[in-house]
């Protein structure tokens, strides 16, 4: 067991892109947690989709050995993602950190979801330790950047550290800021043991890997341990540490962080925020744990060919094993067959989700265009929950139509407020207040619908910021809106898998955009395609897809018929993810159009 | 004991200008280039074998653009390699304006008893958008002076050119049956990657004939044109009696065929081949004596059988059940019967029991329908 005073949890908060994996890789690097053989980048990111994007998805802990004035400390990094979407694991990580480092671009600054982050470790009492980095980068704002920290997040900048972690410039700065300013671990060995669960993952070979924060007592390989909020118990087959390879070891002792294999073999068993204690020996109280992360996203996912039901059904029952925020269920589409309704924890996540389905699984898909959950209040009492669009009941029996509100801030130039401003009243949203942080930049607030989140708002404000604005968002509640199902027709058939939840005010646009990118999706055929959006009876927009009147080659390259029958080939391939819906051929792209509106909206 | 094949096709990659549409094999403005070619061409084309063509068809490029003596050397050394006579039919592709006497000499000397023209229109304002360098007016003194050195004369004609209306296309096939060629084919302009036409297409200086007027203008051509005479017997060709074009007949069937120079495609064996497109490339190979070829294909019997669907279904006599399963080795329903009987459903097909072909409506979504049964 460590000596506690020589531990220090620490995790670090930075924006995408701001240089987290690679500071974190330096210092497994310097502190010679590892050599510089077995270094390769993003070390702690172990999804190809996290090395693919350059983003972390899932926490991950690692214990760094580090010797100061020949004293040897143990200094455990929890790494946390940097996405909106998997904000709840953030805080899972923090609550089992005493400080965090709080990373920032010397040239890009202060960004939203740096605030959201470095606002959840305050109010978790944790000790904050600025950090500018790239501080080698031919342009930096470096006095600008420490005055949006301390305007923007409150921290005082005096002693802000100043490191490229890429170049490996103040390394050593770092490594004495966590062991002088983050507090050791307090605790007491003798006290029952409280451990906390911070997250899990599933290991083919092993089974369950539970990752834990020892808070009071001392756990110990063969003890035979109990899980307060599932109620079961287990005997440890192994114990250890993160280096960053599993290490095992005999016992962990207050603030030390590593990992438990029990023999539970399903991911689901593992209630992350859940309290480990001895069987025999409980502790009085479990710990605060976690609120459980909540799926705002849902959308259908369906195998185009119908036989692959079953092989996606396993696919996705193989990507719920290692992410428990991710769950489906089977449902059925007129239009689409047998298929599955997944939900995620936002768009992000589903994107995640979506590649490595396609990566690793090989079914083709048809996924329909993401919604949210709604709420419906029915006449003559009783409550829905709505994550698909097909569930509406008939306008007359709704009494109230609810949908989630998000507290959404936006760091943007200042220059940009005029147009985002415009963006989020476009949105429905209601403006809250802008904060100015410094001369060229700004904090703005609005409560928007989640929907209209959702709805490509975060690539418009990309968009109209040239990439300089960031976003980040909670969900607030629930209100009451004029809201309708619109849905569309095909050759004068309703579609269901294109149907939506839109705001009245709005239903004509939308529609109207809609079947306008209907239109440039499905490719002609034999005979006259009408595409109109309904509500209820009424049709509020219409395009028509004019027949195909001639479509022949005359001249035919002298011999060269091979040449043809590829071009054949290739017009056939695009036909691939097609689906039939009676004479009509639909393509996948074209579920996603609700999405993707272009200029129009 | 396999059969040689006995058409041949030649490719002669030189122009003086490369028109706007054409996505061709083809080297402009490089006469110099022609003695280098007939080197290569020596060296590709195989020794001598007595066996007496059926077909004979030299095609661009332009053929005629060499120079009279350069072009009475071709034919010297295709003399050297093949041997043909009245019965073999040698079609030779030409340029209008190329046709003097002395050309016109040559070409008859060596046998060839088809032209086929690159008339392409009969007004001046399709002509200038498709940057050919004949007037209309000049068109009647040459069809007819051509017609009297070798009577078989046939010439092309393009629909859908931006601009071009119902009544000047109408105009153009008038004048070509008035001129009493033997033979027409009718050629809906495309747009290919890589031509001027289409980066002008897509800068918006050109436009696309609306896809109702070229189906009119289609439809035209395979309603009058019977009326006068012409049968229609593929998708683009339309005849006299008599006067079909037997070496396209060869490709539509399946039958084997041999071909030379740059970028052609030869069919021999069961496998197709296709000689590198550059033409430089080629000479450079033939220099080399490196091989040409820079496409290899074996065709199963599945692939040998689409194939013959799309080049067979062109023909208006369209595909018959037990010559395809002669020529292939599979059964027609067996390899696409389901899609057969839901194009016939739609109209797209007949289907008698012994031979499936193309219905007019058909006709006009050949591509489609080509499609359907990959």
């Amino acid at each position: 067991m460590f000596d506690q005073r020589f531990v220090r949890n620490f995790s670090i908060i930075a924006h995408i892109d701001h240089g987290k994996s690679t500071l974190a890789d330096q210092l497994l690097l310097k502190s010679g947690t590892i050599d510089q053989r077995d270094y390769r980048e993003q070390l702690l990111d172990d999804l190809d989709v996290e090395r693919e994007r350059g983003i972390t998805v899932k926490a991950r802990a690692v214990a760094l050995s580090y010797s100061h004035h020949g004293q040897a400390y143990e200094l455990n990094l929890i790494d946390t993602p940097g996405h909106v979407d998997f904000h709840y694991e953030v805080s899972r990580s923090l609550a089992a950190c005493e400080g965090a480092l709080l990373l920032v671009d010397a040239f890009q600054g202060v960004q939203a979801q740096t605030v959201a982050n470095a606002y959840a470790a305050i109010n978790g009492n944790l000790e904050i330790i600025p950090v500018i980095n790239k501080i080698d980068l031919p342009v930096t704002r470096i006095p600008e950047v420490m005055e949006e920290i301390e305007s923007v997040v409150g921290l005082p900048t005096d002693d802000c550290l100043k490191v490229s972690a890429k170049a490996g410039l103040g390394i050593d700065t770092v490594f004495q800021a966590i062991i002088d300013r983050i507090p050791a671990p307090s605790g007491k060995p003798d006290a029952p043991l409280a451990c906390l669960v911070f997250d899990s993952k599933y290991d083919h070979y092993r089974g369950v890997i539970t990752y834990i924060r020892v808070v009071e007592g001392v756990v110990r390989k063969g003890q035979k341990i109990y899980f307060m909020k599932a109620g079961s118990s287990h005997e440890i087959l192994e114990i250890g540490q993160f280096k960053p390879d599993m290490v095992p070891t005999d016992e962990l002792g207050p603030g030390q962080v590593g990992y438990i294999i029990t023999g539970i073999k399903v991911l689901g068993n593992v209630h992350v925020g859940d309290t480990v204690t001895d069987f025999h020996k409980r502790c009085s109280v479990p710990l605060p744990g976690y609120e459980v992360p909540q799926q705002m996203v849902f959308c259908g996912m369906y195998p185009l060919d119908a036989t692959d039901f079953e092989k996606l059904r396993d696919e996705l029952a193989r990507m719920v094993l290692n992410d428990a925020s991710f769950s489906f269920a089977p449902d059925t589409s007129d239009a689409l067959g047998f298929g599955f309704r997944c939900g995620f924890l936002g768009m992000l996540h589903m994107e995640i989700i979506q590649q490595r389905l396609e990566k690793e699984a090989d079914v083709d898909l048809i996924q329909t265009a993401p919604n949210v959950t709604y709420q419906v209040l029915v006449r003559g009492g009783g409550e829905v929950q709505i994550d698909n669009p097909h569930q509406v009941p008939d306008s007359g029996s709704i009494e109230e139509f609810r949908e989630p509100i998000a507290r959404v801030n936006f760091i943007l130039p200042t220059e940009r407020i005029g147009p985002i401003m415009q963006l989020c009243s476009d949105r429905r949203g209601v403006y809250i207040t802008t904060e100015y942080l410094g001369q060229n930049r700004a904090q703005l607030f609005y409560d928007l619908p989640l929907a209209e989140i959702v709805f490509d708002l975060y690539d418009k404000l990309k968009s109209i910021t040239q990439g300089y604005g960031t976003m980040n968002y909670d969900i607030t509640g629930y209100r009451a809106a004029d809201l309708v199902k619109m849905d569309i027709l095909v050759k004068g058939e309703k579609v269901d898998a294109l149907a939506s939840i839109v705001h009245r005010s709005q239903a004509e646009r939308r529609g109207r955009a809609l079947v306008r990118r209907l239109k440039e999706q499905i490719s002609r055929h034999q005979f006259e395609i009408p595409i109109q959006a309904a509500i209820g009876a009424r049709v509020i927009a219409r395009e028509t897809i004019s027949a195909m009147r001639k479509d022949v080659t005359a001249k035919c390259y002298g011999g060269d018929i091979s040449r043809k029958r590829k071009l054949l080939e290739k017009q056939k391939e695009g036909k691939k993810r097609m689906k039939q819906f009676g004479a009509v051929e639909i393509p996948q792209k074209a579920f996603l159009a609700v999405l993707d509106t272009g200029s129009d909206d | 004991m396999h059969t040689l094949p006995t058409s041949v096709y030649v490719h002669v990659p030189f122009c003086q200008h490369r028109c706007g549409y054409c996505d061709f094999t083809l080297i402009a403005g490089r006469d110099d280039l022609v003695p280098r070619y007939l080197a290569g061409l020596a060296k590709e084309l195989p020794p001598s074998h007595g066996v007496i063509l059926k077909t004979l068809f030299l095609g661009g490029g332009t053929p005629t653009h060499p120079q009279p003596a350069e072009l009475a050397q071709l034919f010297e050394l295709l003399r050297s390699r093949f041997a043909w006579n009245l019965t073999t039919e040698v079609t030779v592709e030409a340029n209008p304006l190329d046709l003097n006497e002395s050309r016109l000499e040559v070409l008859k000397n060596a046998g060839v008893n088809r032209l086929s023209l690159g008339v392409q229109a009969f007004d001046d304002q399709s002509l200038v958008i498709l940057e050919r360098n004949h007037a209309a007016n000049d068109l009647a003194g040459i069809i007819h002076r051509s017609q009297g050195v070798i009577p078989n004369v046939s010439v092309d004609l393009i629909f859908g050119v931006p601009g071009q209306t119902l009544p000047q296309w109408q105009e153009s096939l008038a004048r070509a049956v008035e001129m009493g060629v033997t033979h027409l084919s009718t050629y809906g302009l495309t747009f290919e990657h890589g031509t001027a036409f289409w980066n002008r297409l897509s800068r918006g200086e050109l436009s696309r004939t609306p896809e109702d007027l070229e189906r009119e203008m289609y439809a035209f051509a395979m309603e009058w044109l019977p009326a006068q005479g012409y049968m229609q017997y593929e998708i683009s060709s339309f005849a006299r009696p008599g006067y079909q074009c037997q070496h396209n007949h060869v490709y539509w069937s399946g039958d084997p065929y041999l071909a030379y120079g740059p970028g052609a495609s030869r069919y021999v064996d069961g496998r197709r081949e296709t000689n590198i497109r550059s033409v430089l490339g080629w000479l450079d190979r033939m220099e080399q004596g490196e091989s040409p070829v820079a496409e290899r294909e074996t065709l199963d019997a599945r692939a040998r059988g689409h194939e013959l669907l799309y080049v067979g279904l062109r023909r208006c006599a369209g595909v018959e059940r037990y010559d395809f399963q002669q020529r292939t080795g599979i059964a027609l329903d067996d390899l696409v019967g389901p899609a057969l009987a839901k194009l016939v459903q739609q109209g797209l097909l007949v289907d008698d029991g012994k031979r499936v072909s193309l219905t007019m409506e058909g006709r006009f979504l050949a591509d489609m329908v080509a499609s359907e049964l990959l």
